[in-house]
C-alpha cells in the first residue's frame, strides 16, 4: 500500500494516528513559550535544540528588523520608488510576518512531529533535517535569496555610481567601503549585492527551463519508446558530447550578449542531462503494476505521463536541478568573465572578477570578494543538493 | 577621394591571437609546391648571405653586435606581405625592418629618400607624372637586385582590385593599373596621377615587393601565400630568420644593406616576441628578459618609471578616441545637444583617470603633430556643466516631468545608448563615465557592449545605422582626410556614421583634397577644424600618448609619431651590456 | 569484445557528423563576418567585397557546407583568416599544448582525488573525513578562473613582489623568453614552472569531484561481504584496502573519465585565457572574436570529437573491466 500513497493513482486513505519512528526527537521543553516566541520568534525552538527551524525563524526575524532599521529612510520611501523597492518592501513584510506566525503556531503544537507519516516525502524531509550541513546550506540559500530581494534596502551605494575618479579609485576595504572600491570608484559591496540578484535569478530561471524541457522530453521519450526514443537519445548524446562552454561561447559571442540570450542558451543546453535521468526512471517505472493498472483503466497516455510518471521521477530531478543551479551560476560567472555575460554597468560577479583581474596586484579585493560570493553560493546549493540526494536515495532503491 | 586613414587599429592591436608553435620555417599545409617555394627561397637567402658575410670584413666599430628583444601582445598576423596586410605592427616591420619603402619621413614629417634616391614631378603646381630614381645598390636578401620592375609589379598589384589591397584609397587620384606606371630604365620608374594634396604620402608606407618571387602568384591568392608569414624575402636592414607562430619573429642583420644608407645595422639579431599577457610583459621587462615593451598599460607606468634600468617613452601618436553620434536620431539631431554632451563630459579628468595624464584632449580629427593643427582651439569645449545645461535649455530640452531627464516639446526623453565593443576596457570606461557625468545635466545614457564584428555590422551598414553613440578609436596617417566620415556624398557609404550634411564642410573637404600648396591649404584647414567644433558630429576625446618602455642599455632608440621601429637599423648595445654570448650566437 | 567496439565506433560516427553540422550552421548563420574586422575608413566597399570573395565567403551557405564537409572528410580543414596559415597548421601547433595541460591536470586530479577518497572512506565519520568533505566541496564549488586568479595572486605576484619567497611561479605563458637558450634540464624545469599554476587550477576542482565520488564508491565496496571476509581472515588493513577493495572501487570511477572530459575542455578555455596559454581553448575564443570561421569550426569539431573518443575509451575500459556490459 505504501507505494501507492502520494502517487495520485488511488485515493489516499485518511492518515491514521501518526507513526513516529523509533529514532524520534524526545519531546522538548518549551521555555517561556508563547511570550518569548512573540518577541523573538524562533528563540524557543533554538533553545529546545531545533536549531535548524528555529535558527531560520530567528535569523529571518532579526535580520529583517536590522535591515529595516539600517535602511529606514529607504524603507519608508519604497512604495513610491520603483518595482525593485516595492518587491523588497513586500519581502520585508512577508518575511517578518511569516517568521512570527510560524513561530507562534509551532510553539502551540505539543509534540515534535513536524514531518508526519511514512510517505516518500516525509521520510526524505526527516532525513534531510537530520543532515546538519544540508540544513545549513538550505538556510544559507534562504539568506542569499532574502538578501537579493532586500538589496535596495541593504546596499550602501548605487552599484553604478562612480565616486571621485582620482581619489576614490581602488581603495581598500574601509569603513566607508566595507569591501573596497573598484577602478571606477564604485563600491564593491553594493555591486556584490546587485550581482547576487543577477546570478541567483539567472541560475534559477535557466535551470527551471531546462528541467521542464528535460523532464517532459525524457518522460515522453521513455514512455513511448521505439524510434522516437532512439532519435531523441541520439540527439541527447550529441548535445552532451559537445563541450557545453564552447557552444555557449560560440552562440553568445556571435549573436549579441543579453540577459535574455544567456538564460535561453543556458537553459537550452542543460536539458539533456535531465532527459537522460528521467528517461532512465521512466523506463523502469513503465513496467510497474500501477502504470499497467492505469493503462488498463484506460487513462490517456498524456495523463499517465503527467500525473503518474512524472511525479515519481521528481526525486532525482530535484537533486539534479539543485546541483544544476550551482553549476549554472558558475557558468554564468564564467561567461561574464569572458565578456559574454550581462552588460555593464549591470554588476555580475563574473564581470567583477574580470574587472579585478587587471588590478590584481594592487587591488586584490576587486576580484577576490565576488569570487568568494560565487563559491559560498554554489557551495550552499551543492550542500542542499547532496543532502537531498542522500535523503531521497533510499526511496530510489525500491 | 583620396583617403589615407588607417583603420581602427586599437581593437586589432588588442586581439591576441595565440597558438604556440614549433618551428615553422617550412611551409605547412596543402601543396608541395608551396612547401618548395619556401624551401628554395630560404635556401637562396642562406647562400647569398653566407657569400656576403664571407666577402665583407666585420667593421671595426665596437657598436656592432648584440640582440634586442621587443615584446608585445599582438602577433603580426599578415606577416611581411605589404600587398595584403594592414595592421600597424606589420606595416612598421615591413617599412623599417624587413623591406623598404621608396621614401621615409624625417623629424619634421617631410619626405626623405630611402629606396628612392631622388624623385621629381613634371609640374610642382599641377603634378601629373611622378618619377622615382631608385638606388642601384639594394639587393633582395636572395641576391637579386631591387629595380624598377619591382616597383612596377608592386604598383600593378596594389592598384588591382583582385588583390584587395587594404589602402586602395591611396590611389584614388592616381592612374591605376599598368597604364599608370612606366619603367623608364632599370632604376627609373614613372607614375601618372591627377594633382592632389600630399601625393607623396602613399609612398611612405607602401613597401616594394619582389617581382621575381611573387610575380606569378594570382592577386587573389596573395593573402594566403606563405611568403608573408613563413618565408618573407625582403631587401631591408634585417633578414628573416624564423617565425614561431604566436611566439616570435626572428631577424638578423643584413650585411648587404647599402653603405649609403648606413650599411649593416649594428644589431646582430632582432627578435619580436609575442606575450599576450601584460602582467608578464611587465615582469619580463623589469627582469630584462625583453628590452622593449610596446604599449604597456597606463597603470603600469608607475612601476616602469621606478625602475632604474628602464625608461618610459611617451609621445603623441596618430590615434584618437571619440564617440560618434548618429545625427539621424532625433535626440542627437541638434548640434547644440551634441555640444552640450561634449561640454558636459569632463574630458580632461578622463585623460587623467584613464591615461594617467598621458594624453591630450582632442577637438577634431586633426592630430597635434599635423602641420595644420589649429592650436587656438585647444581649450575650447572645456568641461562646463552649466554651459551644457544652458545649451540644452536653448535647444528646447527641459525636464518637464521632474524625473531628472530632459524632454523636448514632444515629450521625447533625452535618452540614448553608447555602444562599445567587448574586450576594450578603455572604451567601456569612457561609456560608463559619460553615463555618470551626463546624468548630472539631465541626460540618460545607456552603455551597451556589443561584440566587435556585430558592432561593425550595426554601424557600417547604411540601411541599419543601428546605434545612437559609439565609442571608436582611429589611427590617422600624416594625411588627414575626413571625407568618408563627414561628406554628404558618402552618406550611403559605410563610414558616414554621423550622418553629417553640411554644405560648408562638404566644400572644404572637396577643396582640401586637391590643394597641393600647403600655404594655400592652411587657412582652409583652420576653417575646417573650427566647423567641426561647431558641428560636433563626434565628441572627440583624446589623442592618447603612445607609451613604450625601453631598456636603457639599447642606445639611440628613436620613437615618435612615425613609429617605434623607425631607426631600428641604428640601435646598438654596448658590448658589456649585451646578453651573454649564448644569445648572440646560434640560430 | 570486438563486436562491442565496432558497434560503439559505428555509433560514434553519425554523432560526430551531427556535431560537425551543428557547429557549421551555428557559426555561419551568425551576424558579422571576418572581413568586418579588416575594414578601415577609406576602404572601398569593392575592396571588402573582393576580400570576401578571396575568402570564399560569397557563396551560399549550403554550398559552403558541402564543400566544407567534403574537405573535412579528406582531412583538409581549410585556411585560417586570422592566422594566415592553414588551419591544420594552427591546430598542430596548439593542440599539443592543450593536451599537455589536460593530461597533466587529469593525472593530478585523479591521483589526488582517488587518494583523498580512499582516506575519507577508510576514516569515515572521523573529523578528518568531515573536514576533507567540506574542503572538497569548497573546491568543487569554485569557478576555475577565479581559483586561477587567486593562485596567481598568491604564488606569482605577491610571492615574488611583496613576500620575496624563494620559489614563485610565472603569472602566464608557456615558457620564458629565453627558453630556446636553456639546456634540456633547464627547459623541462621552465616548462614545469609554467605549468604548475594552470594545472593546479584545473585539477583542484576536478579532484574535489573525484574525491567525493571515490569516497562513495569505496564506502560501498567496503561494506561488501568479501571485504569482511578478508578482514576476518586476518589480512592487514593495507592489504584489504589496496588489494581487494580498491580495484573494485575504481571501476565506477573510470566512468568519470568520460564524464569529466567535456568539463576538462571547458575548463581549459578559462585557464588558457587567464594564463595566456597558447592552446585550443584560447585559440577558439580568439577565433570567435575575429570571426575566423574555418578555425572556429575546426576547433569545435575537434573538441567534440575528442569528447566522443574519450567517452568511447571510457566505455571500452568499463567493458574490459566489467564483462556484463559487453553482452548487453
Amino acid at each position: 500500500m505504501s507505494e501507492l500513497e502520494g502517487q495520485g493513482a488511488l485515493p489516499l486513505p485518511a492518515e491514521g494516528p501518526p507513526v513516529v519512528p523509533a529514532a524520534a526527537v524526545p519531546p522538548r521543553r518549551q521555555r517561556g513559550g508563547p511570550v518569548l516566541s512573540a518577541l523573538l520568534p524562533g528563540l524557543p525552538q533554538v533553545l529546545a535544540g531545533r536549531w535548524g527551524a528555529g535558527g531560520t525563524a530567528l535569523g529571518v526575524w532579526a535580520g529583517l528588523l536590522w535591515t529595516a532599521a539600517e535602511g529606514w529612510e529607504r524603507v519608508v520611501r519604497s512604495p513610491w520608488a520603483g518595482t525593485d523597492d516595492r518587491v523588497a518592501l513586500a519581502t520585508l513584510v512577508v518575511g517578518l510576518l511569516g517568521a512570527w506566525l510560524w513561530s507562534m503556531e509551532d510553539v502551540r503544537r505539543p509534540v515534535d512531529v513536524t514531518f508526519v507519516g511514512i510517505g516518500q516525502w516525509a521520510l526524505a524531509a526527516r532525513a534531510f533535517s537530520r543532515n546538519r550541513l544540508a540544513v545549513a546550506g538550505a538556510m544559507a540559500i534562504l539568506a542569499f535569496y532574502l538578501v537579493a530581494l532586500l538589496t535596495p534596502f541593504l546596499a550602501p551605494y548605487d552599484p553604478a555610481a562612480q565616486g571621485d575618479l582620482i581619489t576614490e579609485r581602488l581603495v581598500g576595504p574601509l569603513a566607508a567601503h566595507p569591501l573596497g572600491t573598484d577602478h571606477f570608484a564604485r563600491d564593491v559591496l553594493s555591486r556584490l549585492l546587485y550581482g547576487a540578484r543577477v546570478s541567483l535569478s539567472i541560475g534559477f530561471i535557466a535551470v527551471g527551463i531546462s528541467v521542464t524541457i528535460g523532464t517532459l522530453l525524457g518522460a515522453v521519450s521513455g514512455f513511448l519508446g521505439g524510434a522516437w526514443d532512439s532519435v531523441v537519445m541520439r540527439f541527447v548524446d550529441m548535445v552532451i558530447s559537445f563541450p557545453r562552454l564552447v557552444l555557449l561561447i560560440t552562440i553568445i559571442a556571435l549573436f549579441e550578449p543579453s540577459i535574455f540570450l544567456i538564460i535561453t542558451v543556458l537553459g537550452l543546453t542543460q536539458w539533456p542531462g535531465t532527459t537522460r535521468i528521467v528517461r532512465g526512471e521512466v523506463l523502469s517505472l513503465r513496467e510497474r503494476e500501477f502504470i499497467q493498472a492505469a493503462r488498463a483503466m484506460g487513462f490517456s497516455r498524456g495523463r499517465i505521463v503527467l500525473r503518474h510518471l512524472v511525479p515519481n521521477t521528481l526525486a532525482p530531478v530535484i537533486v539534479a536541478a539543485t546541483l544544476g543551479i550551482g553549476n549554472t551560476i558558475v557558468l554564468e560567472a564564467g561567461l561574464s568573465f569572458l565578456g559574454l555575460g550581462v552588460q555593464p554597468p549591470t554588476a555580475s560577479w563574473g564581470t567583477m572578477v574580470a574587472d579585478g583581474r587587471n588590478h590584481l596586484i594592487d587591488a586584490w579585493w576587486v576580484a577576490t570578494f565576488p569570487g568568494l560570493a560565487i563559491v559560498l553560493t554554489v557551495l550552499s546549493f551543492n550542500l542542499v543538493g547532496d543532502g537531498l540526494r542522500d535523503a531521497l536515495d533510499p526511496r530510489l532503491r525500491t | 577621394m583620396n583617403s589615407s586613414f588607417r583603420r581602427a587599429a586599437a581593437p586589432l592591436l588588442v586581439i591576441p591571437l595565440v597558438a604556440c608553435g614549433g618551428e615553422d620555417r617550412e611551409a605547412g599545409g596543402a601543396g608541395s609546391d608551396v612547401a618548395d617555394f619556401c624551401r628554395t627561397a630560404l635556401a637562396r637567402v642562406d647562400s647569398f648571405m653566407s657569400t656576403r658575410e664571407g666577402e665583407t670584413t666585420a667593421p671595426e666599430d665596437e657598436r656592432y653586435g648584440g640582440t634586442v628583444v621587443v615584446g608585445s601582445i599582438g602577433e603580426i598576423a599578415d606577416g611581411m606581405n605589404g600587398l595584403v596586410s594592414s595592421d600597424y605592427t606589420a606595416s612598421q616591420h615591413q617599412s623599417f625592418v624587413n623591406l623598404m619603402t621608396l621614401i621615409g619621413y624625417d623629424e619634421d614629417y617631410l619626405p626623405i629618400p630611402y629606396l628612392a634616391e631622388s624623385w621629381e614631378v613634371d609640374d610642382p603646381d599641377r603634378p601629373t607624372v611622378l618619377t622615382f630614381h631608385l638606388r642601384d645598390d639594394v639587393y633582395w636578401h636572395d641576391g637579386e637586385k631591387t629595380d624598377a620592375y619591382d616597383v612596377a609589379f608592386t604598383w600593378e598589384r596594389v592598384t588591382d582590385p583582385e588583390t584587395a589591397f587594404p589602402n586602395a584609397a591611396f590611389w584614388d587620384f592616381y592612374v591605376k593599373g599598368p597604364e599608370g606606371v612606366e619603367v623608364v630604365d632599370s632604376f627609373t620608374v614613372s607614375i601618372r596621377l591627377e594633382p592632389h594634396a600630399e601625393y607623396l604620402d602613399a609612398w611612405r608606407t607602401t613597401t616594394i615587393m619582389p617581382e621575381h618571387l611573387l610575380g606569378d602568384v594570382p592577386p587573389s591568392e596573395l593573402k594566403q601565400h606563405p611568403y608573408g608569414t613563413q618565408c618573407p624575402v625582403g631587401n631591408g636592414p634585417f633578414v628573416f630568420v624564423s617565425h614561431r607562430p604566436q611566439e616570435s619573429w626572428t631577424f638578423r642583420a643584413n650585411p648587404a644593406f647599402p653603405e649609403g644608407l648606413g650599411g649593416r645595422p649594428y644589431l646582430d639579431r632582432y627578435v619580436y616576441r609575442i606575450i599576450p599577457e601584460q602582467t608578464t610583459l611587465l615582469a619580463d621587462l623589469l627582469t630584462e628578459s625583453i628590452d622593449v615593451y610596446i604599449v604597456p598599460r597606463p597603470d603600469q607606468v608607475e612601476q616602469i618609471e621606478r625602475s632604474p634600468d628602464v625608461e618610459l617613452r611617451h609621445f603623441l601618436f596618430r590615434n584618437y578616441v571619440f564617440v560618434g553620434w548618429n545625427q539621424r536620431k532625433p535626440q542627437l539631431a541638434d548640434a547644440r545637444v551634441r555640444r552640450a554632451i561634449t561640454v558636459g563630459t569632463n574630458r580632461q579628468q578622463i585623460v587623467e583617470a584613464l591615461l594617467q595624464g598621458h594624453g591630450r584632449v582632442a577637438n577634431s580629427g586633426v592630430p597635434p603633430f599635423h602641420w595644420a593643427f589649429n592650436e587656438t582651439l585647444v581649450d575650447s569645449l572645456a568641461y562646463d556643466p552649466d554651459e551644457a545645461r544652458r545649451l540644452l535649455d536653448d535647444a528646447g530640452w527641459i525636464d518637464r516631468n521632474g524625473d531628472g531627464v530632459r524632454e523636448n516639446a514632444d515629450g521625447l526623453p533625452l535618452e540614448f545608448s553608447i555602444k562599445y565593443n567587448t574586450g576594450n576596457q578603455q572604451r567601456q570606461d569612457i561609456a560608463e563615465i559619460m553615463q555618470a557625468q551626463l546624468a548630472q545635466v539631465g541626460m540618460r545614457v545607456q552603455p551597451q557592449v556589443v561584440e566587435w564584428s556585430t558592432l561593425l555590422d550595426q554601424i557600417n551598414t547604411p540601411s541599419r545605422r543601428d546605434f545612437d553613440g559609439v565609442v571608436m578609436g582611429w589611427v590617422t596617417e600624416f594625411k588627414v582626410d575626413d571625407a568618408d566620415l563627414f561628406h554628404s556624398d558618402r552618406l550611403d557609404a559605410p563610414y558616414q556614421w554621423a550622418g553629417t550634411e553640411n554644405p560648408r564642410i562638404d566644400r572644404l573637404l572637396d577643396t582640401l583634397q586637391l590643394v597641393v600648396d600647403r600655404d594655400k591649404a592652411l587657412p582652409l584647414w583652420r576653417e575646417y577644424q573650427r566647423l567641426i567644433m561647431e558641428e560636433q558630429p563626434y565628441t572627440y576625446f583624446f589623442f592618447p600618448e603612445r607609451l613604450d618602455a625601453v631598456n636603457k642599455r639599447v642606445r639611440d632608440v628613436q620613437m615618435d609619431v612615425r613609429g617605434e621601429w623607425i631607426n631600428i637599423k641604428d640601435w646598438w648595445i654596448p658590448a658589456e651590456e649585451r646578453r651573454g654570448s649564448r644569445r648572440a650566437s646560434g640560430r | 569484445m570486438t563486436t562491442y567496439l565496432l558497434r560503439r565506433l559505428l555509433g560514434a560516427i553519425p554523432l560526430v557528423l551531427g556535431i560537425a553540422t551543428i557547429v557549421f550552421f551555428v557559426v555561419n548563420l551568425a551576424p558579422g563576418d571576418p572581413t568586418q574586422l579588416l575594414i578601415a575608413p577609406g576602404m572601398r566597399p569593392e575592396v571588402v567585397e573582393q576580400m570576401r570573395a578571396n575568402f570564399g565567403l560569397d557563396q551560399p551557405v549550403h554550398i559552403r557546407y558541402l564543400k566544407w564537409l567534403g574537405a573535412l572528410v579528406q582531412g583538409d580543414f581549410g585556411y585560417s583568416f586570422s592566422h594566415s596559415r592553414p588551419v591544420a597548421s594552427v591546430i598542430a601547433s596548439v593542440l599539443p599544448n592543450t593536451l599537455l595541460l589536460s593530461a597533466a591536470a587529469l593525472g593530478v586530479a585523479f591521483l589526488v582525488g582517488i587518494l583523498l577518497g580512499i582516506v575519507q572512506a577508510v576514516r569515515q565519520y572521523s573529523l578528518l573525513d568531515s573536514a576533507l568533505s567540506v574542503v572538497a566541496l569548497f573546491f568543487y564549488s569554485m569557478p576555475s578562473f577565479w581559483l586561477a586568479l587567486m593562485l596567481i595572486l598568491v604564488f606569482a605576484l605577491y610571492a615574488r613582489n611583496y613576500w620575496d619567497w624563494p620559489i614563485w611561479f610565472p603569472a602566464s605563458g608557456p615558457s620564458s623568453v629565453d627558453y630556446d637558450f636553456l639546456s634540456l634540464t633547464g627547459k623541462v624545469r621552465d616548462r614545469a614552472y609554467h605549468m604548475a599554476l594552470p594545472v593546479a587550477s584545473l585539477s583542484l576542482v576536478l579532484a574535489a569531484g573525484i574525491a567525493r565520488y571515490m569516497r562513495g564508491s569505496m564506502l560501498e565496496v567496503v561494506r561488501q561481504d568479501y571485504v569482511r571476509t578478508a578482514r576476518a581472515k586476518g589480512l592487514s588493513e593495507g592489504a584489504v584496502v589496496f588489494k581487494h577493495a580498491l580495484r573494485n572501487a575504481l571501476i565506477p570511477v573510470i566512468t568519470l573519465l568520460g564524464l569529466y572530459l567535456p568539463v576538462l575542455f571547458s575548463g581549459t578555455v578559462f585557464i588558457e585565457t587567464v594564463f595566456a596559454w597558447p592552446g585550443m581553448g584560447k585559440t577558439i575564443v580568439d577565433a570567435i572574436g575575429t570571426r575566423d570561421y574555418p578555425l572556429v569550426m575546426a576547433v569545435s569539431f575537434i573538441f567534440a570529437a575528442m569528447v566522443v573518443v574519450g567517452n568511447l575509451v571510457a566505455d571500452v575500459l568499463y567493458a574490459v573491466v566489467d564483462p556484463r556490459i559487453r553482452y548487453e
